[in-house]
């Protein structure tokens, strides 16, 4: 048994929050959750201006970077700059999920397949309009059952 | 379109595998799975969480800088209580500092935190909620003498900072709602532009009436008991609390000398601290 649970969200950085929302939301299907924006009363006692976003069972909140971030070429559609975060789908929906991204024209790399000794399947890597980068898969152990995430709201805050 | 899946996995990039890896075992208190059992060209450790999420670190020659206002880039690890206890003895025999939140003021009762960078200045919240953060927590405030019924305009919702209650006139009369969040006590504030309240701590809303809006599942505001004196003075019990699942116009005191709160058909709670004003936002 490990000593941590799940993890609860992130906190990533933008360039641009509507564009952000929009790609989040209209692409992968996320939820707003809830925006510290110019006019809060937390923002203005420092908290990050940010969106929390709900996609599937993760929570990110995604922030205003307060001065421009790199972000790695264009081109590049599989990486990690620093951390990237990847979500499974069940192997019956993998291609859907390809023609999918294709229909909503976001490029990715892949399909990758995985050893089969490891728990991932194949793997179509793309990135956010900023610069995120994010990861699609199948898992081999879809059929095991492990312990529940704790659903939305432990955490977001940042 | 709509994933309809599930967090997988994180990826993080470090310099040094054995020592990002020993970091995330011994100090984070992550399980190995194994090595190189993932198509990357690179030197990989795959590491497990007690739920399907995994932790999969990346070897490469440079990790890059973050901006700098990268402080806002972080991922939270989320522990159970007994988990964050043992944690803390963790990291303080390491020699790591836990006893400070650096962003104290934003986190809700019961809701524990330390801060901690991996060996290439990662940011991670060590995160667990305790059971205070549903507890009923009276602000020791007492009965609150709040003013005239005549003082308060139909419509006008007015903060009692110290008594820990929004006092609400609707059309149907008195309300005082009890400014603990039902999610885990963050402490709302009324947003009057938007017509709610808001609790900064995790973004839940609380139409006028105190009845949550969203995905949460949060129960409305509690109520105090509001009663309305022979001489027309406005009095809030802060030290009842009554659940309910609803809005309805019969949780309201009408607005006339003599009239009192009627708790029938909602739920007395039993207040756990007499008196705990916790942490307001604003
Ligand atoms: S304490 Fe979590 S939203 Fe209020």
């Amino acid at each position: 048994m490990a000593e941590v649970e799940s993890i609860s969200h992130s906190g990533i950085c933008v360039h641009d929050l509507k564009e952000a929302e929009e790609f989040y939301c209209n692409v992968l299907g996320a939820r707003v959750h809830s925006r510290v924006n110019f006019k809060t009363q937390d923002a203005l006692r420092g908290r990050s201006i940010h969106t929390t976003l709900t996609l599937d069972d993760y929570v990110f909140a995604v922030m205003l970077t307060e001065d421009w971030m790199e972000v790695p070429d264009a081109g590049q559609l599989r990486g990690a700059n620093r951390t990237r975060h990847s979500f499974c789908v069940p192997k019956a929906r993998f291609p859907k999920v390809l023609e999918m991204l294709e229909a909503v024209e976001v490029p990715f790399e892949g399909p990758v397949m995985h050893p089969e000794h490891g728990p991932f399947g194949e793997s179509v890597y793309f990135r956010d309009p900023t610069g995120n980068f994010l990861e699609v898969l199948w898992r081999r152990d879809e059929d095991v059952v492990y312990s529940t995430v704790q659903p939305l709201g432990h955490g977001g805050g940042g | 379109m709509a994933l309809d899946g599930a967090f997988s996995h994180l990826t993080i990039e470090v310099s040094d595998l054995d020592k990002s890896e020993a970091f995330y075992l011994d100090v984070i208190g992550l399980d190995l799975l194994g090595r190189d059992m993932v198509a990357e060209n690179r030197p990989t450790s795959l590491l497990a969480l007690n739920t399907r999420q995994r932790v999969l670190l990346v070897e490469v020659p440079e990790v890059p800088p973050y901006p700098a206002s990268g402080g806002s880039i972080h991922h939270a690890w989320l522990l159970t209580m007994e988990q964050f206890a043992k944690a803390r003895d963790r990291l303080e025999a390491l020699g790591y500092e836990t006893g400070i939140d650096p962003r104290q003021s934003f986190r809700a009762v019961g809701e524990f935190n330390m801060d901690i960078h991996d060996p290439d200045g990662n940011r991670f919240q060590i995160q667990a909620f305790g059971e205070e953060g549903t507890e009923i927590l009276a602000s020791g405030a007492g009965t609150v003498a709040c003013g005239k019924f005549g003082e308060f305009a139909p419509g006008s919702v007015t903060r009692f900072a110290e008594g820990r209650f929004f006092l609400v006139r609707n059309r149907d009369g008195f309300l005082a709602l009890s400014a603990w969040c039902t999610h885990k006590n963050g402490i709302t504030a009324w947003q009057k532009e938007s017509w709610h309240y808001y609790c900064p701590f995790h973004g839940a809303k609380f139409d006028g009436n105190g009845v949550y809006k969203g995905d949460m599942g949060c129960q409305p505001l509690r109520l105090n008991p509001v009663s309305i004196a022979d001489d027309g003075t406005v009095l809030v019990d802060t030290g009842r609390f009554f659940a309910r699942d609803g809005y309805s116009p019969s949780q309201a005191v009408p607005a006339r000398p003599g009239a009192a709160f009627q708790c029938g058909g909602l739920h007395p709670l039993a207040v756990s601290f007499e008196k705990h004003v916790g942490k307001a936002p604003g």
